[in-house]
C-alpha cells in the first residue's frame, strides 16, 4: 500500500489503474478568462425625460442550459444609479463586490461634509458623490485596464442615473473598454431585437426628454417580450429599474404579461408533427 | 496616585505587584476626560450620540464629525483622545473590509466588537506602545434578512435542502462598549466620557433589559438620547457643545438597515427649543 | 509484491494531488489567449489645412460589425485647455479605429498637454504636441493603440497645421488627410479637390504638354463645403459612416464646433 499522503483519498492505483491527470495539467500557460462561462443575455435600457428605465431578465445560462432562473443582473449603486450586466455571471459577481465597497467607501467619504447637499434642490444626491456619469467613467477605466491585462472582465454593462448636470444619463461599457452613450441602449441580442424598437420611441435626446416614465416603462417592457419570443437564451421571468431623482424603484420579480404565441401554431418543420 | 504607580507606571507589559497594569489605568483617565458618549439599544434600532465640545470659535459648526460609519450597518461613536479614535475606526474599517473580502458577507457587530477588543488588548501589551485612550461604542444592526451574500445572484432553493431553518430569526440590533484594556461587553445602554456617571443614571431609567427585551422605540430612544447628552452635559465648565446624533434601524425601518443616512448635529442654541428640534427629528424619520 | 506497489512509473517517483501539479513548459509570466482586445468601431474622420485656419471633421457613428452602438459619439477632442470643458483650448484631436484605444489616447495626450502648460506657464505648440503623439504611440509599439489620429491646429506663423499618423507613431505633416473607414473614398476626392491633383488648364495641350491648373490655398467655406460633399459621399457608401458631422474650426479666435446631421441609413 502507499501511505503517502499525495495517495489519500484516491482510488487505490493497484486495483483500478492509475489515475490519469493529463487532461488536468495542461501543461499551457496560467490561463485568464477566455470566453464566458454562465451567460446573462440582454440589458435593455431607455431615457425618459425624469430618468432612466432599465431591465433584465433573471436567467443565467450555462452554454444553451438555462442553468439559474433567479438571478437579479441589475444592481442599484448608492441608490442613485443602477448598474445592469450583460455577459459572464462570476465576472458580474465580482465587480457587484467591487462596486460594494466602492459604496462603503463613499459613504465613509461623505460623512465628514455636512448632509444637506445642496439648498436650493433638495433631491440632488450629496454633494460629491459618486453620480452614474463618474460611475460609468470609474467601470469604464477598470474594464479597459482588464483588457490591457489579457485578462478581460466578459461584461457588457449599462449604467443609469444622472450626470452632473443632474440630467438623466445612460451609457454602456464592454469587455474591452469601449464606451458610448445613446438615449436607448441594449447589450447582446437586445442590440439587434429591442434597439430598433427603443429607437422609434427615442431616437434622439430630444425624443426621449418628451417621453413619460409610463411610455417609457411599457415600450422596455414590450422589448422583453419581444426579447422573449426571439431569443433563445432568455426568460419570462425580469427586473425592472426606474431611476429617477426620487431614487431607485428596483422590482426584480416582474412576469411577462399578455403573451401571444398565437404565430406558433403556424410553424411548421420541426419534429414530430402528425398534420 | 504617582506614589503608589513608582516604577510601575513607565510601561506596557509590567504589572504592579497588587496586579494592575497603571498605564491602562492613565489611558481610562484619558476618556474620563473626553466628552460624553452614548450608545442606546432599543427595540428596533440602535442609537449613538455624543457631546462634542467645541473648543474654539473658529471651528466650523457641524464640521469634524466624531461617530464614524465602519460599514453600511456599522457605527462607532468613542470618548477620549479623538488621534486614538480615529485610528481605532481605520482599523475598525479595515477588519469590516477583509471579513467581507473573507466571507462575501457584512461582519456582525459581535465579531467586529471581537476584533478590536483584541486589537485594543494587543496595545497593553507591548513595551513599544502605549493603549488607546479612547473608550469606543460600536453600534450596528446585524441584518435579519436572509443572510446576504455579498454579490450573490439567486436566492437559493425555494424548498428541500437549502439550509434553511424554518421560523428561525437572526440579526437585529446590538451595542457593545470597548475600553482601554481591551475590555468589551454588551450593553443595553452604554455611556462614556466626562458625564458618564449622570448618563448612566438616566439609562438606567429607560426600559432597555426588560425580559421581553427593550420596549423603548428608535424614535423614543432619539429623543432619550439627545436629552441625556444635555443632562449629562455640565455647564459650569464647558460652554459650549454640540449634539452629534446617528441612529440605524433594520431594513424595514426609517434607515432601512444603513447607518449615517439619517445623521445631524445640533448645535447648543437648540437647547431652548429642544422640543421643536426633536418635532423636525420625528418628521424626517417618517420619511 | 509488486501489485501492492503502483504500476504506474509515475506512482514510483512523487505524486501528486491534482493541484500540486507541477506546470510543465510554462515560461514564467507567458500568457495564452483567445481573446481579442480589438475591434473596428467604424466612423471616418478628415482635416484640411487652409491659410489660417484647419478643419477638422468626423462622423459621428459608432458601430461594433453591422450594429450601430451610438448616433451620437464624437470623434473630434479639444485637447490641453485648462477647463473641462476645454473652452480656450488650441488642438484638436481626431481618432478613429478602436474607440476605447482612441478615447484612452485621447485622455493621456489630453494630460500630456495640461501638465506642459502647468510646467512652462505655456500652451503647448502643434508642433510639439504632434511630436509627443507620436512618441506616445510608439512606446505602444508592441501593443498598439489601434487608432488613425490627426491631429489639427495653427503653427507658429498663424497657418492651418494638420498631422497625420498611423496606428505605431509614424506621422507627417500634410495638407489634408482623410482617416477611418471611409479613408480610402475620401482621400482621392481630397487629392483633386484640395492638391487640384489631374486637374488641368483646358486646351492648353497634349499629354504632357498639359498645363496643370494652378494651386491656390482654398477658402474657409470652400473647405467646409468640401468637407460636407466629402461626407455625403462617403455616407453613401460606407455603411461604418453616417448619422451625423461633427466639425471644428481652428482659427486664431479659437475653436469653433458644429454638429450637422448626415443620413441615418
Amino acid at each position: 500500500m502507499d501511505h503517502r499522503p499525495q495517495a489519500w483519498g484516491r482510488p487505490r492505483d493497484d486495483v483500478y489503474g492509475a489515475y490519469d491527470a493529463s487532461y488536468l495539467q495542461s501543461g499551457g500557460p496560467k490561463t485568464a478568462t477566455q470566453s464566458p462561462i454562465v451567460t446573462g443575455t440582454s440589458v435593455i435600457a431607455i431615457k425618459f425625460k425624469d430618468g432612466v428605465v432599465m431591465a433584465a431578465d433573471n436567467l443565467a445560462s450555462y452554454g444553451s442550459l438555462a442553468r439559474f432562473t433567479d438571478v437579479k443582473r441589475l444592481r442599484p449603486f448608492l441608490s442613485t444609479s443602477v448598474v445592469g450586466f450583460g455577459g459572464d455571471v462570476s465576472d458580474m459577481q465580482f465587480l457587484t463586490r467591487h462596486l460594494n465597497e466602492l459604496a462603503i467607501d463613499e459613504a465613509y467619504e461623505h460623512e465628514s461634509s455636512p448632509t444637506s447637499s445642496s439648498e436650493d434642490d433638495p433631491n440632488a444626491p450629496p454633494a460629491g458623490q459618486l453620480n452614474a456619469a463618474n460611475l460609468h467613467k470609474y467601470l469604464s477605466k477598470l474594464m479597459y485596464r482588464r483588457r490591457n491585462d489579457f485578462d478581460p472582465l466578459w461584461n457588457q454593462i449599462l449604467v443609469a442615473g444622472f450626470d452632473s448636470a443632474s440630467a438623466p444619463f445612460l451609457a454602456s461599457v464592454d469587455l474591452r473598454g469601449t464606451t458610448f452613450t445613446s438615449p436607448s441602449l441594449a447589450t447582446g441580442f437586445g442590440a439587434m431585437l429591442a434597439q430598433p424598437i427603443m429607437r422609434r420611441y427615442a431616437a434622439t435626446e430630444a425624443d426621449a426628454a418628451r417621453l413619460t416614465r409610463e411610455e417609457a416603462v411599457k415600450v422596455v417592457k414590450e422589448c422583453m417580450k419581444v426579447l422573449f419570443y426571439r431569443d433563445a437564451r432568455s426568460l419570462d421571468r425580469y427586473s425592472i429599474a426606474v431611476v429617477t431623482k426620487d431614487g431607485v424603484e428596483l422590482s426584480e420579480d416582474e412576469q411577462l404579461e399578455r403573451q401571444s404565441w398565437a404565430f406558433a401554431e403556424r410553424i411548421k418543420g420541426y419534429g414530430t408533427q402528425t398534420v | 496616585m504617582t506614589s503608589i504607580g513608582t516604577g510601575y507606571d513607565l510601561a506596557n507589559s509590567i504589572f504592579s505587584p497588587d496586579g494592575r497594569n497603571f498605564q491602562v489605568e492613565y489611558a481610562v483617565k484619558a476618556v474620563e476626560n473626553g466628552g460624553t458618549s452614548i450608545g442606546i439599544r432599543c427595540k428596533d434600532g440602535v442609537v449613538l450620540a455624543v457631546e462634542k465640545i467645541v473648543t474654539s470659535k473658529l471651528l466650523k459648526p457641524g464640521a469634524n464629525k466624531r461617530i464614524a460609519t465602519v460599514d453600511r450597518h456599522l457605527g462607532v461613536v468613542y470618548s477620549g483622545m479623538i488621534p486614538d479614535g480615529r485610528h481605532f475606526i481605520d482599523r475598525a474599517r479595515d477588519e469590516a473590509r477583509s471579513w467581507r473580502d473573507t466571507f462575501k458577507t457584512p461582519i456582525s457587530t459581535a465579531d467586529l466588537a471581537s476584533r478590536m477588543g483584541g486589537y485594543m488588548q494587543a496595545y497593553t501589551l507591548y513595551q513599544s506602545v502605549r493603549p488607546f485612550g479612547i473608550t469606543a461604542i460600536v453600534g450596528g444592526f446585524d441584518s435579519t434578512e436572509e443572510a446576504p451574500v455579498d454579490g450573490e445572484v439567486g436566492s437559493g432553493p425555494a424548498c428541500g435542502a437549502g439550509g434553511k431553518v424554518a421560523g428561525k430569526t437572526h440579526g437585529g440590533p446590538f451595542l457593545y462598549m470597548i475600553e482601554p484594556s481591551g475590555l468589551y461587553w454588551g450593553y443595553y445602554g452604554a455611556a462614556t466620557g466626562k458625564g458618564r456617571q449622570a448618563a448612566k443614571a438616566e439609562l438606567e431609567k429607560l426600559d432597555l433589559g426588560g425580559p421581553g427585551g427593550p420596549t423603548l422605540t428608535l424614535e423614543q430612544a432619539v429623543k432619550e438620547a439627545a436629552r441625556i447628552i444635555y443632562v449629562a452635559h455640565d455647564d459650569s465648565k464647558d460652554k459650549e457643545f454640540e449634539l452629534e446624533m446617528t441612529w440605524i434601524s433594520g431594513a424595514d425601518g426609517p434607515t432601512k438597515g444603513c447607518i449615517g443616512r439619517e445623521r445631524l448635529s445640533v448645535g447648543e442654541k437648540a437647547l431652548d427649543e429642544d422640543e421643536d428640534e426633536e418635532e423636525g427629528k420625528e418628521e424626517k424619520m417618517e420619511e | 509484491m509488486a501489485a501492492m506497489f503502483s504500476q504506474n512509473p509515475l506512482m514510483n517517483g512523487p505524486n501528486y494531488s491534482v493541484n500540486d501539479a507541477p506546470r510543465v513548459n510554462a515560461p514564467e509570466g507567458a500568457r495564452e489567449h483567445r481573446f481579442d482586445p480589438y475591434t473596428d468601431n467604424g466612423g471616418s474622420t478628415l482635416a484640411i489645412a487652409g491659410a489660417d485656419f484647419t478643419i477638422m471633421a468626423g462622423d459621428t457613428r459608432l458601430t461594433s460589425g453591422y450594429s450601430i452602438n451610438s448616433r451620437h459619439h464624437p470623434k473630434l477632442f479639444k485637447i490641453g485647455g485648462t477647463t473641462a470643458d476645454q473652452k480656450d483650448a488650441t488642438i484638436v484631436l481626431s481618432v478613429v479605429g478602436f474607440a476605447a484605444d482612441g478615447e484612452a489616447l485621447k485622455e493621456r495626450l489630453d494630460a500630456i498637454c495640461k501638465m506642459y502648460r502647468y510646467r512652462h506657464g505655456k500652451p503647448m505648440s502643434v508642433k510639439a504636441c504632434a511630436q509627443r503623439l507620436s512618441t506616445i504611440l510608439y512606446q505602444k509599439r508592441f501593443f498598439p493603440y489601434y487608432a488613425y489620429a490627426i491631429l489639427g491646429g495653427l503653427d507658429e506663423e498663424g497657418k492651418g497645421a494638420v498631422y497625420s499618423y498611423d496606428p505605431v507613431g509614424s506621422y507627417e505633416r500634410e495638407q489634408c488627410r482623410a482617416g477611418g473607414a471611409a479613408a480610402s473614398l475620401i482621400m482621392p476626392f481630397l487629392d483633386n479637390q484640395v492638391n487640384f491633383k489631374n486637374q488641368y488648364i483646358p486646351n492648353s495641350g497634349e499629354g504632357h504638354a498639359l498645363q496643370e491648373r494652378e494651386r491656390r490655398p482654398l477658402t474657409r467655406t470652400e473647405v467646409e463645403t468640401l468637407v460636407k460633399d466629402a461626407f455625403d459621399g462617403a455616407v453613401e457608401r460606407h455603411i461604418e459612416v453616417g448619422d451625423g458631422l461633427q466639425m471644428m474650426a481652428i482659427t486664431r479666435h479659437g475653436i469653433e464646433e458644429v454638429f450637422l446631421p448626415l443620413k441615418k441609413d
